[in-house]
């Protein structure tokens, strides 16, 4: 399998260990990753709130990358996948894609609809498919209680992003499963980590973080995993602040997608780039018999 | 009985706000149609198995807005979910009472901060003195200009939004995505006179707390998608006002860092949403998080092509300057 790479802003600088733990994984798996200089930032929600049109121009130019080159596309952010697919989507009305065309078409660019926008989660359990991952595993997390976090962008508006339920999703748990972990069942796992708040009003934005991390530990969750950049950011990087909004220790080790993943197909712990998160992974890791940091 | 019954198993949330005490779910078993509303078998447990339930509603058929209600955590109009497609991914039904307004009794709550928020919109025409509404014939509107409220006429105020949003769990003061959907009503009415003042009084807290969870567009039953209409506030927030409040000055600096290299920036971006001063507050998070991850100082590399992101918003970023 080939696919276009769009790791996003955040995979390229502060969430490093999210590149290199996706790298790693795809590498297990087969999965080539061709690289493109020339993608730019998704606009992540916030360009959106700004500018609708010019939000859906800067992604189609970045869909029409990927399609010179016949080739789909691969995040690893919910948030570039929500962003890149309301390209495609918003584009069926004439009227938009009349104004996004013409900005384009200038500048030479020309994009025709043809990309699929796919997250990794989705490549994992549809396109590699979980038979083959389940028969890869070499470190079954067994024991582990992982709850998923989703990241709203990846399902809502469901009719748009046209996957999985926006409020009853499984692929996340399935996957968990076929790795030999324990999902866990809570009602903040397709809430919101409080994200695109955390500049406009901190304290609320911890609160929500705080409240999904409170959700998923007392349903037993010993961690949590996302396939988002920026809910790790939330739960992890701020993980103090959380705390300290609902006033609790949370110590909630916080994995992104592909580092979960990787851990039972036998990356270590450096391969993952653990020792990146504030929030230690030991805990975690000590469960599962892997080696400490 | 109908030949494809099946057994529903209802765990409902009883709580009484004047006899008070902790809530105690109470399981109810039923042989049922799949496709009966759950609402009928509410009724008939109250009817023929225990009358003291409480519940709300009135039309049974999804105009009303009276029934809203919790269904396997999601919020939900009882009368047109049915129980088989729930029974079948959880095995059981738990309904409790809608969240964010306080519980009266059993499943009815007591939905007074709902509506105090959608007074707070000033939910009704502003029209301009100088041209009043015309004696004895209502003003006529263009099918342009009603197309402009895209879904939003439907809303029945059955407040399943306002249940589901986490934005206004967390902060009261949000007005939440019924409101706002009903302001954005109001801002593109071609009668209403009063759409700057309505979009510049929106904004401390209100506008940009909202989240674009979008979980309020899942929950809504007439598909009026609050989430998106608030986008669209936003964006015509920004063009009456520009960046005065942190989540406007957040989303301009945003859309403005990405133009420069293509890549965001994210310690120029904390600048550019606190300003340089309140920057101060911010360094001792920073200060942990570089720690780590060191390059949340780093300036990004500058993308290929980044000439052609500056053409796109030479022709996208100018013409939306306008007032709305
Ligand atoms: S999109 Fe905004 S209004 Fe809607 S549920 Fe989320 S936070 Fe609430
Ligand atoms: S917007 Fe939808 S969910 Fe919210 S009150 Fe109106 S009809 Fe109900
Ligand atoms: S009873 Fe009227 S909407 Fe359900």
């Amino acid at each position: 399998m080939k696919l276009a790479y769009y790791p996003g802003c955040v995979a390229q600088e502060s969430g490093r260990e999210l590149d290199m733990a996706t790298r790693w994984v795809c590498r297990a798996l087969e999965i080539e990753l061709v690289e493109f200089p020339s993608f730019s930032c998704c606009g992540s929600g916030f360009v959106d709130e700004a500018n609708e049109v010019l939000n859906l121009a800067i992604n189609s130019r970045n869909l029409a990358i990927a399609e010179r080159a016949g080739l789909d596309l691969l995040t690893i952010c919910s948030t570039c996948q929500g962003m890149l697919t309301l390209a495609n989507v918003r584009r069926r009305d004439p009227a938009v894609r009349a104004r996004v065309d013409a900005a384009l078409k200038p500048i030479g660019i020309e994009y025709r609809d043809s990309v699929h926008v796919k997250h990794l989660l989705r490549v994992l359990t549809e396109d590699v498919g979980l038979d083959a991952i389940r028969s890869r595993v070499r470190r079954p997390l067994a024991g582990l209680r992982v709850g998923a976090f989703y990241g709203c962008h990846l399902l809502r508006p469901a009719d748009e992003m046209g996957w999985e339920s926006g409020e009853e999703p499984h692929a996340f748990e399935d996957l968990l499963g076929a790795i030999g972990a324990t999902p866990v069942d809570y009602r903040g796992r397709v809430l919101c980590c409080g994200f695109p708040i955390q500049f406009v009003k901190p304290d609320t934005a911890s609160r929500i973080a705080g409240r999904q991390i409170l959700d998923a530990k007392s349903h037993g969750a010993h961690a949590m995993a996302t396939p988002c950049p920026l809910c790790h950011i939330s739960l992890d990087a701020y993980q103090n602040q959380a705390e300290r909004a609902v006033q609790q220790p949370l110590d909630m080790p916080i994995f992104h997608l592909p580092q979960v993943v990787g851990l039972a197909l036998g990356a270590t712990p450096e391969e993952l780039g653990l020792a990146r998160h504030l929030v230690p992974t030991e805990p975690a890791l000590a469960r599962i018999g892997s080696s400490s940091l | 009985m109908p030949a494809d019954a099946i057994s529903a198993k209802f765990d409902v949330r009883r709580w009484d706000a004047v006899a008070g005490g902790a809530p105690r779910y109470q399981r109810y078993e039923l042989e049922l149609a799949p496709h009966t509303p759950i609402l009928s078998a509410l009724l008939r447990i109250r009817d023929e198995v225990d009358p003291s339930l409480t519940l709300r509603y009135s039309c049974r058929s999804a105009i009303c807005g009276s029934c809203a209600m919790q269904i396997n955590s999601k919020s939900r109009l009882a009368c047109e979910t049915q129980v088989g497609p729930e029974m079948d991914r959880h095995g059981r039904i738990v309904v409790e009472p809608m969240r964010n307004q306080p519980v009266l009794r059993d499943l009815v709550v007591d939905q007074s901060p709902f509506w105090t928020q959608y007074d707070r919109i000033e939910p009704h025409l502003k029209l301009d003195p100088a041209h009043p509404m015309p004696e004895g014939r209502p003003t006529s509107m263009t099918p342009e200009q009603v197309e402009r409220f895209k879904e939003t006429p439907r809303c029945i105020a059955c407040a399943a939004c306002y249940s589901a949003c986490p934005a206004v769990e967390a902060d009261a003061a949000f007005p939440g995505p019924m409101a706002l959907a009903k302001l954005y009503r109001f801002v593109v009415d071609p009668r209403d006179h009063a759409t700057q003042d309505r979009l510049v009084r929106i904004q401390p807290n209100g506008l940009w707390l909202c989240l674009r969870c979008h979980l309020c567009t899942e929950a809504c039953p007439k598909d009026v998608r609050p989430s998106e209409r608030i986008r669209d506030l936003k964006e015509m927030a920004i063009a009456v006002q520009g960046g005065t409040e942190r989540g406007s000055r957040h989303a301009i600096g945003f859309k403005e860092n990405i133009e420069d290299r293509g890549l965001l920036s994210e310690a120029k971006l904390v600048r550019q949403t606190y300003g340089a001063a309140g920057m101060i507050g911010q360094l001792p998070q920073g200060l942990r998080i570089w720690r780590k991850k060191p390059e949340v100082l780093h300036k990004p590399r500058r993308i290929e092509g980044a000439d052609e992101l500056d053409r796109i918003y030479e022709a996208l970023d100018r013409e939306s300057e306008g007032a709305p």
